[in-house]
């Protein structure tokens, strides 16, 4: 197939590492169907923009149909996400609603409707972008941590189905990047430097959605903080504790 | 404990299947407020004697976290020592892949419902140092049988991890994980499982484990076979 004829899907791919994820697909001539709240930045090469707050269900329905007629795709990053750290107990309860909405229940809603459609071409690849909070506790953001366990164990679940239609899924576990979105949310004092660029994180995830591998953890570092998350969760949440929770304005 | 003082207890879905084989389980020792979507008179007759019900629609999971408060209060309570937020749905996709109507209500009555009534529940637990159980599923890591379930029940699985170390020194959060019990969710879902349904645990005894582990307050805890032939519904703490 030529390159020029390859079609991806982007949620969330105006800013952060959608965007970067945009870029990298325009540099190998995809042409990039777009979905975000606001419209990207300049961009280089084919893109089509679709307008969507996925904090709404209503707005989410009316662009289905056009986003499963502008398949079949050779690759979809469901990438939208939100972050909103907190007291669980003090934060407004619409933020978290609109945490859920954006973060799990859209992408595997827009999952499911592709997958049903039959929206992809032999061999596609579906990425779905959960978070490293999924290897650990994450007190402060308990609910965002909870909306990307939710779509991680989705895509997992999806597997089977997506293979009999030759699919493979990939979740992708990025760390804390260096983007406008991680500086609103980042407590102050935090270290930019150890923040991965986005282009990076959306080159290595790429790769593994191409190679059909199951997970991907872009970084040594976060492949190690996995693993500790893992073996030692009360360590690892008790860190995390420190680094999220005790930071929170009081 | 032998001699324990009674405790207030809250189960949300308690007026079917797990819910209500716990509820049965702890109605002679603890004072219980049931909540579930039936009205109050198609209930009657089938709650444990003495205990309360309010009505708490979980799709709509605002409204059932502000009708749960206002139940509480109603009930003549200030605090609660226990919140089992155990209600939920499954609902079984054709081909595997769900609805969206599915996947909205699934996640509204199993994971938002749950982090909007722990949310409006914390002042209570928090006053008595109670506990908060939210009831997941052994499918918490994966089902292609029933992706937005098992998705919901991850949720509640990464709350539990993360509020129980927020909410350290105020109050306890755990996640129990029941495997699959004889009750009418497999029903509901529009699910048969067929002769697999024989090797289920009873709802008596998955109650039973729940109830033991709700008093050891760890998390999180699979209350399966394994656990089940090891004495899991006879031995362990009382609550």
């Amino acid at each position: 197939m030529s390159p020029a004829s390859r079609r991806a899907l982007v949620t969330g791919g105006s800013a952060g590492l959608g965007a970067a994820i945009v870029r990298w697909l325009l540099a190998r001539e995809y042409a990039v169907v777009l979905l975000d709240r606001d419209p990207p930045q300049s961009v280089d090469g084919q893109v089509d923009f679709i307008q969507c707050d996925l904090t709404s269900r209503d707005a989410l329905d009316l662009v289905v149909p056009g986003l499963v007629g502008a398949g079949p795709f050779d690759l979809v990053v469901l990438n939208s996400g939100i972050d909103v750290t907190g007291r669980f107990e003090d934060m407004d309860a619409q933020a978290h609603i609109d945490l859920l909405r954006v973060n799990a229940e859209a992408p595997m809603v827009i999952a499911a409707r592709l997958m049903e459609a039959n929206a992809f071409t032999p061999g596609a690849a579906m990425v779905f972008v959960s978070s490293m909070s999924h290897f650990t506790g994450y007190p402060g953001a308990a609910s965002y941590a909870a909306s990307q366990d939710a779509l991680a164990i989705y895509a997992r679940s999806m597997r089977k189905v997506a293979r009999s239609k030759g699919v493979t899924i990939t979740v992708a576990f990025p760390g804390p990047l260096r983007t406008s979105h991680a500086e609103i949310h980042t407590p102050p004092g935090a270290d930019a430097s150890k923040r991965m660029e986005p282009d990076l994180a959306a080159s290595l995830i790429m790769a593994d959605a191409l190679a059909g591998r199951k997970n991907s953890i872009p970084g040594a570092r976060n492949r190690l903080f996995a693993a500790a998350g893992r073996v030692f969760p009360r360590l690892v949440t008790a860190l995390m504790r420190q680094l999220i929770y005790q930071r929170l304005g009081r | 404990m032998i001699g324990a003082k009674p405790r207030r207890i809250l189960i949300t879905g308690g007026n079917s299947g797990l819910g209500l084989a716990l509820a049965k389980k702890l109605s002679s020792r603890h004072a219980l407020l049931l909540s579930g979507r039936k009205s109050q008179a198609d209930v009657a007759g089938t709650l444990p004697t003495g205990a309360g019900y309010v009505v708490a629609d979980q799709s709509e999971p605002a409204l059932s976290a502000e009708a749960l408060a206002r139940g509480v209060s109603d009930f003549g309570w200030d605090s609660l020592d226990n919140a089992v937020l155990n209600a939920g749905i499954a609902i079984a996709p054709r081909e595997g892949i769900d609805s969206t109507a599915a996947i909205r209500q699934t996640l509204d009555v199993n994971l938002l419902a749950a982090i909007l009534q722990a949310q409006a529940l914390f002042p209570l637990l928090k006053k008595s140092r109670g506990t908060l159980t939210l009831i997941g599923s052994v499918v918490h890591s994966g089902s292609a049988t029933i992706p937005a379930y098992a998705a919901s029940k991850a949720g509640l699985h990464g709350l539990a991890r993360s509020l129980r170390s927020e909410w350290k020194g105020q109050a306890s959060v755990q996640v129990l994980h029941p495997g699959s019990a004889k009750t009418g969710i497999h029903d509901k879902a529009g699910y048969d499982p067929g002769r697999m349904r024989s090797l289920f645990l009873e709802a008596d005894d998955v109650a039973a484990m729940m109830a033991s582990a709700i008093a050891g307050r760890r998390s999180p805890v699979t209350l399966s076979w394994v656990r089940y032939l090891n004495g899991g519904a006879f031995t362990g703490r009382r609550l």
